[in-house]
C-alpha cells in the first residue's frame, strides 16, 4: 500500500464515515429522547434516495400512498384514544398539521413537473416527503407505548423496519437506483482526487455534528428534550410533554435520514433494502460513542467508516465480519470499565 | 392449564384435518417456484412476470400454472416444493431462481420424481450427473459457457490479465469459480479477485486493489444493477482497461445506471440485448422478439433475460408434453417419467436465448450459438461483429 | 398427575401424527417442530430473563454447518476427523461451537445495560451469517448439498413422517427440560431477573451467571434445531440463518407469548401456518410484487407489542384465569421435607454490623458525612431523618449497593464496605425493598423461596433432569415456614401480584428472612400502609428480634419507629445529629429542629 492508496482509502472511509455519522446522530437523538433504538432510521435514506431517483427518472413518486396510511392510522388512533379518554371524538392539533404537511408534500410531488426541475428542488419536495415519516411512525407505532420497557419499543422497532422493507419493494421495486450528482467537479489534492460529491456530504455532516452538539448538550431546549427520556412523568410536570418531545426527534431523525438519502444518492446505488445495514453500522458508530455523546458517536461512526474502508482492502470477501466483530472489542471494554452490573431503565 | 389445552386442541385439528384429495386432474400442472422478494429478487421478479406469458397449451392439452413464492430463503422452496408435489400434484416444477435454493431442492424432486426445470446459472444443479440430477434441467447458458465466450473473445484481443470482482453471493461465487478455471485453461492469469455486497455504500477499496495488480482487463460478476457500481468506481478511479460484464448486466438498467462510463464495455449474452441486429437467419430472433413485445405491452418494461429463462423453460414444456402424453395422463407417475425423457430427447428447439439439445449427460443443451459478444456503444447494446 | 397426562397426550399425538397426517402437512409440522424448539430458546430468555436476541438463527446455523460439514466434507482437518461420519459428531460439534460463541457474547454484553445484548446479538448474527457466506470450506454462498439420511441408533430417518417423530421428541423433552428448570432454584434465579437487577443480586443471586445460563440454554436449543434442520432439508446455505430469520424467530416468540413455554409451540405454528396461507392469499389482493408477508408479520407485531405485550398463549391463559375457579391450596409438602441446614446464630447482643466514619461523596455534595452506628444481634435500631437526610444513601452503602468514598464497614467481623449485594447476602445481610420489588406473576410461596436461593446447591442440569426434587423441597417448604411466620400461610398459592401492598411488604419480609439472615435491612417497612397493617407489620418486628435477629429500619414515620426500636440514629443533612434511646432523642433539641424547623 503507498500513500496514494492510503489517501484514496481514507477519503473512501470518511465519505461512508461521513454518512454513519449522521445516522448515528439521529440514532443517538432519538435513543436520548425516547429510549427508542430507531432501526428505522436506514429506511428515511433509502427511501429519500429511491424517491428522488425516481422524480429525475420521470416515474410516479408513490411515496405519499404510504403517507396517507399512516396518516389515516394516526387519525383514527387519535379518534379512539379521545373516545377511549371519554372525551369528544377529535383528532390532535399536531397529527391535523403532520396530515396537512403530508398532503401539501404528496400534492407537490404528484403536480410539479419535478423532472423538467433542478436538483434543489427535487431534494427539497423529496425531503418535504421523508420528513412527516418520522412523527407519523412516532404516533403510530410509538406513541401508545411510550412509557413501555426499553425492550418492547426495540422490538416495535424491528418491526416497523421489517414491514417498512417489505411496503419499499412495493414502492420502489427490486432494482436499484442511483440520481445524477449535484456537480460532476473533481478536485486534486496532492496525489489524491476528490469528488465534490464527497466534500458535501462530509461538510453537512460536520455541520450538522456541531448544531446538534450545541443544541442538546449546550442549548435548554435540548437538554429539557433529553430529560423526557430519563423522566417522562417529571419532564410533563414541568411542562414538557413526551409525546410532543417523541414527534420533533422523529421528525429531526427522518430529516437526517432523507438528508443523508439525498446526499449519497449519486455516489452509490440505493437498494430497497439497502437501509438496514447503512443503519446497523451507524449503530455500531454510536455504540462505540457509548450512545451519550454526539462528538463521540460521529467520531466512532467515523472509525467504522476507515474501518470498513481498509478491511475491504485486506480482505473484501470479510469486510462485514470485521466491522460486526468491531463492536466486540469495544463491548469488552465498556463492560470492563464498569464494576457492577447496569440496572434497567 | 388451558394453554396446555389451547395446544392439545390445535394438535388435534391438525391431525384430524384430513388431506382434500385433488380431483383427478385432466390438465398439466405446472408449479412456479420465484424469489419475489428477499436478496434473490431481482432474479425472480422477471421470472414471476414471465409466468403469466407461458404457453397455455400443449398437444390440445390445457397447462395450469400454480405460482409460490419463496422469498429468496431455501427453506421455503423446499416447502413449496414439497406442497407442489405432494398437494398440487404437479407433473413438472419451473423454479427457483436461486442457485442455492435450487441445489436444496433437488433430493425432493428426484425422490418424487417430478421433472424440474431450473432457471438457474450454476451448473452444479446438472453437473456432475447422477441418479437425482438427471430429474434436473437448466434453461440459462451455464455460467462456465459464458465465461469460455468471454474468455476467448479475451485471448483474441490479447488480454493476458484479469482482474475479477464478483458479488458476495451465489451468483458471484459460481462466476468467480467458472472463470478462474476456464481462466486458467486459456492461459489467462486472474491477478485478482474481489468480492463486494450489493448494498455496500462504497468499492474504491476493491477498486484500488484490483488496479494495483495492473490487469489488461476487468471482469465484474453481479445480477442487475448491482454490476453498475463498481464498473463506475473503477473508472472514477481512473482505470481505463477493458472491462467485461456477465450476462447478470443484462438489462437496460444498466445503462441507465451506467450512463457514459460504461461505453465499451463487453459482455456476452443471448441474442435478446441486439435483437434488431441479429440476422434474419437467426432462429432465436422471431422468439426473442416475441417475447420481448408481449413482456413489454403487459409491464410496461423490457424484461431482464432471468425472466427469458423461465419462458424457455415453457418452450420446453411445450414440446415435451405432447410426447410424454402418449405414455400416460397427466398426474401419473408414468406421465412425469415419460415428461423426463421427452426433456431428455428435446433436439433443435430454439429458444429465446439460443437452440436446446438435450442429451442425458447434457441437461443445459447449449451451444456457443446462442451466445453473442455485445458492447455498449453510445449508449445502446450493439453487436460485436 | 396432570403432567403426566399431558405428556402422554402429547406422545400419542405425535405417535399418530405422521399416520393421519398428508405429506406436505407433516413438512409444515417439521418447519414448525425445528422452529419451535428455537423459539422456546427466545422464550426463555425474552419472557422469563427479560434479555433478548435478534442473532438466534446464527445460531441454528453454527448446529445446521456443524453437521453437514462433518457429514459431508470428506477430508476434515485432522482436529476433527474423529467426529467425522457420525451425525453424534455433528451434534456435539454443533453444540460446542454455539455455546463458546454465546459465552463470549454473553460474557461482552451481560454487565452491560439492557440493549446491548439485542443490538450485540444484531451485529455478532449478521457476522456469522457473512461467514458461512465467505468460508470456502463450508460451500461458500451456494451451500453444501449431499448431506446424507440421518441415522440413529440404526434407524434411518429417511421419510418426513420419521422425522416429526424425531424433531417432535427432542421438542417435548425441551419442553418438559425447560419447564423442570422453571420450576426449580435456578428457574427461580433466572425468572428473578425480571424484577430488576438489584433485586436478584440483594438475594445472593448471580445475575451475570443467571443471564448466561438462559442465552447458553437459549443458544444450545438454537443448535439443536440447526441439527435438526440440516439433517431434514440435507442442504444447508447461508440464507436462512441471516438476521432477518433470527427476527422472525423473535417475532414467532412474541406472538406466541414471550413469557409461556407453550408460547414457543404456539407461535411457531401460528406464524408458519399462516405464512403458508399469506402467501396464497396476499399477492390476489394486492396484485403486485412485494414482502406482503413481512409487512404483515411486522404490522401484526407492532399491534401486538401494542395491546397484547404478553403474546397469544398469555392472552388465552389469562382469560382462562378469570374463568376458572380458584385452586385448592397444595398440599403442605413441606412436613415431611427436611429442614435447611441454618448458619451459626450470633449471640445475643453481639455487634453484627459496624460502621466507622461513613463518607460519600457525589461530585460537590456530600450526601453521607462520617457516619457511624453499630446493630448488636437481637435489637431494633432505627435510622431516621427528614427527606434527603441522606438515609437512603447510608442505606446503600450499608447493603453493598454503593462504595464509601471513605469509612469502614465490619459485618459480622469482616471488611465489608464496597463489597456487592450479593457478597452481603452471602454472610447473612437480607434486605426489603421501599418500593416492593416482587415478581407478581410468580405465586407467593415461589417468591419467598427466591430468598432462599442462597440455601440451594443443586445447578442447572439437576433441576432440567428433576435431581433436584429433594432439595426443592426442603427450599419450599423453608419458604412456607417463613410465609407462616409473617401469617401468609394461606396465600402461598396466590399470585403475588395480586396481594394488597401491605401484605406485599410482609411477603417482601418473608422473602428475606428466608434466606437465615442475621441482619435484616428494611427500608421504610412501613410506608403507605393503613394503621392496622403497621401494627401486624411491628409485632413481626418485635418477634423477629426476640428470635436474635438484628433488625436496621429506615424510616419517616416517626410514631411506627418510636414504639418499636430499641435505639434510633437520627440523621440530617448527612450527619448524624441525635443517637440514643426513643425517648431520648425524641426530647432532643436538634432533632426537634430538625423534624419541626427552627422556630420550634
Amino acid at each position: 500500500m503507498n500513500l496514494q492508496v492510503a489517501m484514496l482509502l481514507g477519503q473512501s472511509g470518511i465519505t461512508s464515515g461521513a454518512v454513519y455519522a449522521l445516522l448515528a446522530l439521529a440514532i443517538l437523538l432519538v435513543f436520548s429522547v425516547t429510549r427508542i433504538l430507531l432501526i428505522p432510521q436506514g429506511e428515511f435514506v433509502s427511501f429519500a434516495a429511491l424517491t428522488m431517483a425516481a422524480m429525475q427518472e420521470g416515474r410516479p413518486v408513490r411515496l405519499g400512498w404510504l403517507l396517507g396510511a399512516l396518516c389515516l392510522a394516526a387519525v383514527a388512533m387519535d379518534l379512539i384514544a379521545s373516545v377511549r379518554a371519554r372525551r369528544r371524538p377529535a383528532v390532535s392539533r399536531p397529527t391535523l398539521w403532520l396530515c396537512a404537511w403530508a398532503a401539501a408534500a404528496t400534492a407537490l410531488s404528484m403536480l410539479l413537473p419535478l423532472a423538467a426541475l433542478g436538483h434543489a428542488v427535487q431534494a427539497l419536495v423529496t425531503i418535504a416527503l421523508i420528513v412527516p415519516l418520522g412523527p407519523l411512525l412516532y404516533r403510530v407505532c410509538f406513541q401508545p407505548v411510550a412509557a413501555a420497557h426499553a425492550l418492547v419499543l426495540l422490538v416495535i422497532s424491528i418491526a416497523a423496519h421489517v414491514a417498512l422493507v417489505g411496503i419499499a419493494l412495493f414502492i420502489f421495486g427490486p432494482e436499484g437506483a442511483r440520481t445524477e450528482p449535484f456537480s460532476d467537479a473533481v478536485f486534486t489534492v496532492g496525489p489524491a482526487l476528490i469528488q465534490s460529491q464527497t466534500l458535501w456530504v462530509v461538510a453537512v455532516s460536520a455541520l450538522l455534528v456541531g448544531l446538534l452538539y450545541v443544541g442538546f448538550e449546550r442549548h435548554l431546549y435540548g437538554k429539557a428534550l433529553r430529560a423526557t427520556a430519563v423522566d417522562r412523568l417529571g419532564a410533563e410536570l414541568v411542562g414538557i410533554s413526551p409525546d410532543l418531545a417523541g414527534r420533533v426527534s422523529l421528525a429531526v431523525a427522518a430529516f437526517i435520514g432523507a438528508l443523508s438519502g439525498v446526499l449519497i444518492a449519486p455516489i452509490i446505488t440505493i437498494y430497497f433494502d439497502s437501509g438496514f445495514i447503512i443503519s446497523l453500522k451507524g449503530f455500531v458508530g454510536a455504540l462505540i460513542g457509548g450512545l451519550a455523546s454526539y462528538p463521540l458517536a460521529a467520531l466512532g461512526a467515523l472509525v467504522v467508516g476507515q474501518a470498513e474502508s481498509f478491511a475491504t482492502f485486506w480482505a473484501s470477501a470479510y469486510k462485514e465480519v470485521i466491522v460486526f466483530t468491531l463492536l466486540i472489542p469495544v463491548l469488552l471494554w465498556r463492560s470492563l470499565a464498569r464494576t457492577g452490573v447496569e440496572d434497567e431503565e | 392449564m388451558s394453554a396446555h389445552r389451547l395446544v392439545l386442541s390445535l394438535l388435534a385439528s391438525v391431525l384430524l384435518a384430513t388431506a382434500v384429495q385433488a380431483q383427478a386432474p385432466l390438465n398439466v400442472k405446472v408449479g412456479v417456484v420465484t424469489s419475489a422478494s428477499g436478496p434473490i429478487a431481482l432474479v425472480g421478479i422477471p421470472q414471476k412476470n414471465t409466468v403469466a406469458l407461458l404457453p397455455t397449451k400443449a398437444g390440445g392439452q390445457a397447462i395450469d400454472y400454480i405460482l409460490y413464492d419463496d422469498a429468496s430463503d431455501p427453506t421455503a422452496s423446499v416447502t413449496a416444493f414439497k406442497k407442489l408435489i405432494t398437494e398440487d400434484k404437479v407433473d413438472a416444477i419451473i423454479g427457483p431462481p436461486g442457485s442455492p435454493n435450487a441445489l436444496g431442492v433437488i433430493p425432493f424432486v428426484a425422490e418424487a420424481g417430478v421433472p424440474m426445470l431450473a432457471p438457474v446459472g450454476t451448473a452444479a444443479v446438472i453437473l456432475p450427473m447422477d441418479d437425482k440430477k438427471k430429474w434436473v434441467f437448466k434453461t440459462t447458458q451455464n455460467d462456465g459457457l459464458v465465461a469460455a465466450a468471454l474468455l476467448d473473445q479475451m485471448a483474441e484481443t490479447g488480454v493476458k490479465t484479469v482482474g475479477v470482482i464478483g458479488t458476495a453471493d451465489p451468483y458471484g461465487d459460481n462466476w468467480l469459480k467458472v472463470f478462474s478455471e476456464g481462466a486458467a485453461k486459456k492461459g489467462i492469469q486472474v491477478v485478482a479477485s474481489e468480492r463486494f455486497q450489493r448494498q455496500d455504500t462504497a468499492l474504491t477499496a476493491q477498486g484500488l486493489k484490483l488496479i494495483a495488480a495492473k490487469p489488461d482487463a476487468v471482469l465484474i460478476a453481479a445480477p442487475g444493477s448491482s454490476s453498475v457500481l463498481p464498473q463506475t468506481t473503477l473508472y472514477d478511479l481512473g482505470y481505463r482497461g477493458k472491462y467485461y460484464q456477465t450476462h447478470g448486466a443484462a438489462l437496460p438498467d444498466y445503462l441507465k445506471l451506467g450512463g457514459k462510463k460504461v461505453e465499451g464495455t463487453i459482455l456476452a449474452a443471448g441474442g435478446m440485448l441486439v435483437i434488431d441486429e441479429l440476422p434474419g437467419t437467426d432462429v432465436s430472433k422471431p422468439i426473442a422478439a416475441d417475447y420481448i413485445a408481449r413482456y413489454k405491452k403487459l409491464y410496461g418494461t423490457v424484461p431482464a433475460t432471468f425472466g427469458a429463462n423461465v419462458f424457455d423453460a415453457g418452450l420446453l414444456l411445450e414440446r415435451a408434453i405432447p410426447e410424454a402424453l402418449k405414455a400416460g395422463k397427466p398426474g401419473t407417475a408414468e406421465f412425469r417419467a415419460a415428461l423426463r425423457t421427452a426433456l431428455e430427447e428435446t433436439r433443435e428447439l430454439p429458444g429465446t436465448q439460443g437452440v436446446y439439445t438435450m442429451s442425458p449427460a447434457d441437461h443445459s443443451g447449449f451451444d456457443q450459438r446462442g451466445l453473442h459478444i455485445i458492447t455498449v456503444k453510445d449508449g445502446k447494446w450493439a453487436l460485436v461483429k | 398427575m396432570r403432567r403426566l397426562s399431558l405428556a402422554a397426550a402429547a406422545i400419542a399425538a405425535v405417535g399418530v401424527a405422521p399416520l393421519l397426517l398428508t405429506p406436505f402437512q407433516v413438512t409444515l409440522a417439521n418447519n414448525i417442530g425445528i422452529a419451535a424448539l428455537v423459539t422456546l430458546g427466545l422464550v426463555l430468555l425474552t419472557g422469563i430473563a427479560g434479555l433478548t436476541s435478534f442473532g438466534q438463527a446464527a445460531f441454528v446455523g453454527i448446529g445446521a454447518y456443524a453437521a453437514a460439514y462433518l457429514a459431508t466434507v470428506v477430508e476434515l482437518p485432522p482436529a476433527l476427523a474423529w467426529l467425522g461420519g457420525s451425525p453424534w459428531g455433528g451434534l456435539a460439534l454443533g453444540l460446542a461451537l454455539a455455546l463458546a460463541v454465546a459465552v463470549v457474547l454473553g460474557a461482552v454484553t451481560f454487565r452491560l445495560a439492557g440493549h446491548y445484548l439485542p443490538l450485540g446479538t444484531i451485529a455478532w448474527g449478521l457476522a456469522i451469517a457473512f461467514l458461512f457466506g465467505t468460508a470456502d470450506s463450508l460451500g461458500g454462498y451456494t451451500g453444501l448439498s449431499g448431506i446424507p439420511v440421518l441415522s440413529l441408533f440404526g434407524v434411518r430417518f429417511d421419510s418426513g413422517g420419521r422425522l416429526l417423530w424425531l424433531i417432535w421428541a427432542v421438542l417435548l423433552a425441551a419442553l418438559l427440560v425447560t419447564a423442570n428448570l422453571l420450576d426449580s432454584r435456578q428457574g427461580r434465579a433466572i425468572r428473578a431477573l425480571k424484577g430488576g437487577q438489584l433485586m436478584a443480586r440483594s438475594m445472593g443471586i448471580d445475575v451475570v451467571r443467571a443471564k448466561m445460563a438462559a442465552f447458553l440454554i437459549a443458544a444450545a436449543f438454537a443448535a439443536i434445531a440447526g441439527w435438526l434442520y440440516a439433517y431434514t432439508q440435507r442442504f444447508v446455505s447461508p440464507a436462512p440463518f441471516s438476521l432477518g430469520a433470527g427476527i422472525e424467530y423473535l417475532f414467532m416468540a412474541l406472538i406466541g407469548g414471550a413469557a409461556s413455554i407453550w408460547g414457543a409451540v404456539v407461535g411457531a405454528a401460528v406464524f408458519i401456518l399462516s405464512k403458508e396461507w399469506l402467501q396464497d392469499l396476499l399477492p390476489h389482493l394486492a396484485g403486485r410484487t412485494g414482502n406482503f408477508e413481512a409487512v404483515v408479520f411486522g404490522l401484526l407485531v407492532i399491534v401486538l407489542m401494542q395491546h397484547m405485550p404478553d403474546g397469544i398463549a398469555s392472552a388465552v391463559r389469562r382469560a382462562a384465569r378469570r374463568a376458572r375457579r380458584p385452586r385448592p391450596p397444595s398440599p403442605a409438602a413441606g412436613d415431611t421435607a427436611a429442614p435447611l441446614p441454618m448458619r451459626a446464630k450470633p449471640r445475643p447482643g453481639e455487634v453484627i454490623l459496624d460502621a466507622r466514619g461513613i463518607t460519600r461523596r457525589f461530585g460537590g455534595l456530600l450526601a453521607n458525612d462520617d457516619v457511624s452506628l453499630s446493630v448488636r444481634a437481637g435489637e431494633v435500631l432505627a435510622v431516621i431523618g427528614p427527606n434527603g437526610a441522606g438515609k437512603s444513601t447510608l442505606f446503600n452503602q450499608l447493603s453493598g449497593v454503593d462504595r464509601p468514598t471513605a469509612g469502614t464497614i465490619v459485618f459480622r467481623g469482616q471488611l465489608a464496605a464496597g463489597s456487592s449485594p450479593r457478597a452481603m447476602a452471602r454472610h447473612g445481610l437480607a434486605r426489603t425493598f421501599q418500593h416492593v420489588r416482587l415478581l407478581p406473576e410468580l405465586t407467593v410461596l415461589e417468591n419467598a423461596a427466591i430468598g432462599a436461593h442462597l440455601r440451594g446447591r443443586k445447578g442447572l442440569v439437576a433441576a432440567m433432569l428433576r435431581l433436584d426434587r429433594r432439595e426443592e423441597a426442603q427450599l419450599l417448604a423453608e419458604a412456607r415456614r417463613q410465609l407462616a411466620r409473617v401469617g401468609l400461610a394461606a396465600r402461598c398459592d396466590d399470585r403475588a401480584g395480586s396481594l394488597p401492598l401491605g401484605q406485599q411488604r410482609l411477603l417482601e419480609i418473608a422473602r428475606a428472612v428466608a434466606a437465615d439472615p442475621c441482619l435484616l435491612l428494611l427500608d421504610e417497612p412501613a410506608a403507605g400502609l393503613r394503621f392496622e397493617e403497621k401494627q401486624e407489620l411491628a409485632g413481626l418486628i418485635d418477634r423477629l428480634r426476640c428470635d436474635g435477629m438484628a433488625v436496621l429500619l429506615v424510616e419517616h414515620d416517626m410514631d411506627f419507629v418510636m414504639g418499636l426500636a430499641d435505639r434510633v440514629f437520627v440523621m440530617d443533612f448527612g450527619r448524624e445529629i441525635a443517637h440514643g434511646r426513643p425517648a431520648d432523642v425524641q426530647a432532643d433539641p436538634a432533632v426537634l429542629e430538625a423534624y419541626l424547623g427552627a422556630d420550634a
